[in-house]
């Protein structure tokens, strides 16, 4: 279980100092494209790639965010149940949210592989955009591998008692 | 079964899953909606629905809105910005009865002109403003109560992360919106500044005036000021007179903030690194809160419940405005049971287009949601901004906070109330966008 808590920390460190290299680009590449429009010609693209890189951005950063506990929800209620009930209710919660995010990841890698076979380019700059669309998917996937680590940790929570 | 009463039924579990499993509302809306879709759809069409969604989601050009707007805000709270916008405030109106109070109000409304967070602006001007009024003996029911309800600013004070979401969700161009919230922020202000003078006028122990300062350091303090409003005008200037997207704005707004943190030596490389991680965990709750509120919305409009809504509400004998006054009501009872960006993600999909349909102008009733989520951060028991100060202050009892913020919630309500009775507060500056 350690080991995949570990695998799960480091992997989504990783993907969070990809995301923020993303963010630096996309701040410099919309910087030069102010600057060079007023002076000379805007950068080509800048629009789509500006885009493509906020998915990447934001999608590596799911895994990390929940790691973080930085989704907001309600637990003005679920704060006054026993804390077996407590386990029970989170269990499911990453259960349920393990499977649709599985169920997201899974659609929008096979967008990508769709995206890939017909040789969909963008309009502006006609390159291949179908890597962030794997990017995507992958940010999904790892959330669901996230949400399975929390899963598994509040089983093994939950029989420490019986040992 | 009736696609109204399966819509029902759907808001319903959306509401049992939320509370009862805690689930995050943006997995919440996802999940409810998408299992919505399949029953009223099928299976293989809300498949389809989730990948195109969040593909198209999040790499909607709009949304690179969200990431720079928040990173600006961190950067700008890294580089102690903050800092020095109190203490020009404070070298101006520390001497006054409350005067410290007031100069956390006027810091706050200059930070709220670069950071779009009420969290943020709470925890900076507290981290600043708390320890001076302490020192000069101020009464915690008056100094806790400004930090709190002064975050509030930052909300509505362009650029705001909530004026943003509504928005993208709403489809609105988000620099009229932003030009929307500059008047209404103001007269918050004034309305705070006004509520601490008549604290101060009945129980002037609670604000006892602070030092006086000669002239010279007034007019040093204000290069710390010059900095903000230089970025303000820059970014809001410049989506103003059409130079920029909003987008480009932020980006402009995070490279100004980054040229003042680097000249003024503040921002160290831990700082710079915690604020693009914080960027990061902030936006990305953001977009999953709107992917969620999106998948959710297919559902609704399969099931017509919202167009049903609003006609029907639209067709009551009643003054559209009684309507408003229940609405404001929901989201006043809705930001005390969760958290205020939450609710207004969850609840826009109906309330919008009733509010449309009832003749309000979208970006007029736009504020007036924004202002009543703000209420949402400074209402117990999940107040956001309540939990920063108490975070800050360990020592000042939550009891004694909440006291301290209802003499501002008066404000906060008068303030809503001035908007409604005159609407151009809003809508004159983006009426000039003509």
């Amino acid at each position: 279980m350690e080991l995949l808590d570990k695998i799960s920390r480091v992997l989504n460190e990783i993907f969070v100092w990809i995301a923020g290299f993303f963010l630096i680009v996309m701040i410099l590449l919309t910087s030069a494209n102010i600057f060079l429009r007023l002076v000379w010609m805007p950068v080509k693209g800048t629009f789509e790639l500006m885009g493509f890189f906020g998915a990447i951005v934001t999608a590596l950063a799911l895994g990390y965010t929940q790691i973080k506990r930085g989704h907001i929800g309600i637990d003005i209620l679920v704060n006054k149940f026993s804390a077996k009930a407590q386990r029970i209710l989170n269990g499911a919660n990453y259960l349920i949210c393990m499977i649709f995010f599985s169920l997201a990841g899974w659609q929008v890698a096979k967008w990508a592989t769709t995206l890939w076979q017909t040789g969909e380019v963008t309009e502006t700059l006609r390159i291949i955009f179908y890597p962030f669309t794997y990017g995507v998917a992958l940010g999904c996937i790892i959330l669901s591998f996230v949400l399975l680590v929390d899963f598994l940790k509040m089983l093994i929570q939950k029989q420490e008692p019986h040992k | 079964m009736n696609l109204v009463l399966v819509g029902i039924i759907g808001i319903v579990i959306l509401l049992l899953v939320l509370f009862f499993l805690g689930m995050p509302v943006g997995f919440a809306m996802a999940v409810v909606g998408f299992l919505g879709f399949c029953y009223v759809v099928s299976f293989k069409a809300a498949l389809s629905m989730i990948g195109a969604d969040l593909w198209f989601t999040f790499s909607k050009y709009g949304l690179t809105v969200i990431p720079l707007f928040v990173f600006m805000g961190y950067l700008a709270f890294s580089a102690g910005i903050a800092e020095r916008l109190y203490n020009a405030a404070y070298k101006w109106m520390g001497h006054w009865p409350g005067g410290l109070a007031i100069a956390t109000i006027g810091a706050d409304e200059l930070f709220a002109a670069i950071c779009g967070s009420n969290t943020a602006t709470a925890a900076t001007m507290g981290a600043v403003a708390l320890p001076q009024m302490k020192k000069y003996n101020y009464d915690t029911r008056l100094s806790s109560g400004t930090v709190v309800t002064g975050g509030t600013l930052g909300t509505v004070m362009p650029p705001s992360v909530v004026i943003i979401v509504i928005g993208l969700q709403t489809e609105q161009s988000i620099a009229k919106l932003f030009l929307g919230g500059i008047l209404p922020a103001i007269l918050l202000g004034i309305l705070f500044v006004l509520t601490i003078l008549i604290i101060c006028r009945f129980n002037p122990e609670f604000g006892p005036p602070g030092p006086k300062t000669t002239f010279k350091e007034k007019i040093k303090s204000l290069s710390g000021v010059i900095e903000a409003i230089t970025i303000f005008i820059l970014v809001i200037g410049g989506l103003f007179i059409g130079l920029f997207t909003p987008t480009e704005a932020g980006a402009v707004g995070v490279f100004c903030t980054f040229i003042v943190a680097i000249a003024t030596r503040r921002l160290t490389w831990n700082g710079l690194i915690n604020s693009i991680k914080e960027t990061l965990k902030i936006s990305c709750m953001v977009f999953v809160l709107v992917t969620g509120a999106i998948i959710f919305g297919r559902f609704l409009a399969v099931t017509r419940i919202t167009f049903i809504v609003a006609d029907f509400a639209a067709a009551l004998p009643v003054s559209p405005y009684v309507i408003l006054a229940f609405i404001l009501l929901i989201y006043l009872i809705g930001g005390c049971i969760m958290d205020a960006l939450g609710f207004l993600v969850l609840t826009i999909p109906i309330f919008f287009p009733l509010g449309i349909a009832l003749g309000f102008d979208p970006v007029w009733y736009s504020i007036i949601l924004t202002m009543v989520t703000t209420l949402g951060a400074i209402t117990p028991p999940v107040g956001v901004n309540i939990y920063v100060v108490k975070a800050l202050a360990p020592e000042i009892a939550i009891g004694r906070i909440f006291k301290s913020v209802s003499f501002f919630l008066m404000a906060c309500i008068v303030s809503i109330i001035l908007l409604i009775i005159f609407p151009q507060i809003v809508l004159f500056i983006p009426e000039m966008l003509h």
